[in-house]
């Protein structure tokens, strides 16, 4: 085999193919040839908007959680649901199992990638390296699967179209927060391109290698 | 254009970065993020069958068993999933009653079932067009998450319906094997490779 420098090339991460690496412009996109994966999807301005729209989902998080989604009314008792509400009452019924599940995928989740994906583009917007970024956005990428905020809003659609038969129902305003943080979330995962992520990361890493032992 | 396989190659990617790295780093670290590196994902078909098996055994309570009980001055009865469909049909919801046909009970099905022939497709080589078995892996890590619906469907009601002796939902056994089947079928999608259908091809 010729010696070849890895640099300038790929790999298909599901069909295993080699591919010349090439410059994308902006609003292209590369699929492979040979499985038509989505390789690369490069977005304007991705670790600005990211951080941007993380910042706004930060201020989203506590009032989508701790407002009250939707309320009924029966025989004059009104009673509130939120999402903490869920899963705090699931886990008293003895469903810790449910309760877990519920509290990983539609908050922890969610909050920790908000949280992350503000951390990681701050620090690659402002260029300041930290030894942990790397690690951060592998955890990133790894959660993301497991915030399912927009399941969660046909889980809410489902419900209220069976009680709307049994009772008055009432929207609240945790509800509002709720759909404003779902497409905050759905806008942050269509602007983030995590190879960008990785190559500016792969630079501020290696400027900050001459700062540090400059014996070399 | 003969069409070459990294691995092939010598070179290897990360899992995590999609960084290349050549064969002989196998195992150790990667020098962008940490991760190890592998070839391919380690064991992949032996945690995959071992996860698919235990799902297959946990869909049977999840259909069996009641996933919820709504009860009205004390009096209801518990429901299991395709009573719950049932009882949407009988309220004239068809839509939503389609929509939790396909979410619950369709889609973790076609998920097991689909991950089966994966499996098999891979363990005896079967020779198949590539593309389309790719494909269909696409479509089953992509639509595994949407079967959570049911859950978080319990999780609202049962905070919004919870006034004690006049109207009170109660999440049943079933849910807890149903959320462990989403979940565990959702790993097993993950610790798939789909380079492996690529690989038993002539």
């Amino acid at each position: 085999m010729t010696i070849m420098n890895i640099s300038n090339y790929l790999a298909c991460p599901e069909c295993d193919l080699l591919l010349r690496q090439v410059i994308f412009q902006k609003g292209e996109t590369a699929h492979c040839p040979r499985c038509q994966y989505l390789l690369r999807c490069p977005k304007n301005e991705s670790i600005l908007h990211t951080f941007v729209l993380s910042l706004t989902g930060l201020f989203l998080l506590v009032p989508a959680n701790i407002l009250p989604i939707m309320s009924i009314k029966v025989l004059g008792n009104t009673q509130a649901g939120t999402l903490w509400g869920g899963v705090i009452t699931l886990f008293n019924e003895g469903m810790w199992g449910v309760a877990i599940v519920v509290f990983l995928a539609s908050m922890l989740f969610p909050i920790l990638s908000i949280l992350l994906s503000l951390i990681i583009s701050a620090h690659l917007y402002f260029n300041h390296y930290n030894p942990l970024l790397s690690l951060s956005l592998r955890v990133l990428n790894h959660i993301e699967e497991w915030a399912m905020l927009e399941v969660y809003l046909i889980g809410i659609i489902v419900a209220s179209v069976k009680l709307s038969s049994m009772s008055e129902l009432k929207f609240g305003l945790g509800l509002n927060a709720f759909v404003l943080l779902l497409i905050v979330s759905i806008m942050l995962s269509s602007h983030f391109d995590s190879a960008l992520f990785w190559q500016k990361i792969d630079q501020l890493k290696s400027k900050k290698r001459p700062l540090t032992d400059h014996n070399d | 254009m003969i069409k070459k396989t990294a691995l092939s190659q010598g070179i290897i990617r990360c899992h995590d970065c999609g960084q290349l790295a050549p064969i002989y780093d196998e195992f150790i670290a990667c020098s962008r993020c940490g991760k190890q590196l592998h070839a391919r994902l380690p064991q992949s078909s032996q945690r995959t069958l071992a996860l698919l098996l235990s799902s297959y055994a946990l869909y049977i309570p999840a259909n069996v068993f009641p996933i919820m009980t709504y009860t009205r001055f004390g009096v209801g009865e518990p429901h299991n999933i395709i009573g719950g469909i049932i009882s949407l049909i009988h309220g004239d919801m068809l839509p939503i009653a389609l929509l939790v046909l396909v979410a619950s009970i369709l889609v973790p099905l076609m998920k097991l079932l689909g991950l089966s022939l994966l499996l098999l497709c891979v363990h005896y080589r079967w020779q198949v067009k590539a593309q389309h078995w790719t494909k269909t892996y696409r479509i089953i890590a992509f639509v595994g998450r949407w079967s959570m619906l049911d859950i978080f469907m319990i999780s609202i009601l049962v905070s919004v319906v919870n006034l004690g002796g006049v109207a009170q939902v109660i999440a049943g056994t079933a849910s807890t094997a149903f959320a462990a089947v989403v979940v565990l079928t959702m790993f097993a999608a993950k610790s798939f490779d789909p380079r492996l259908i690529w690989d038993v091809q002539a």
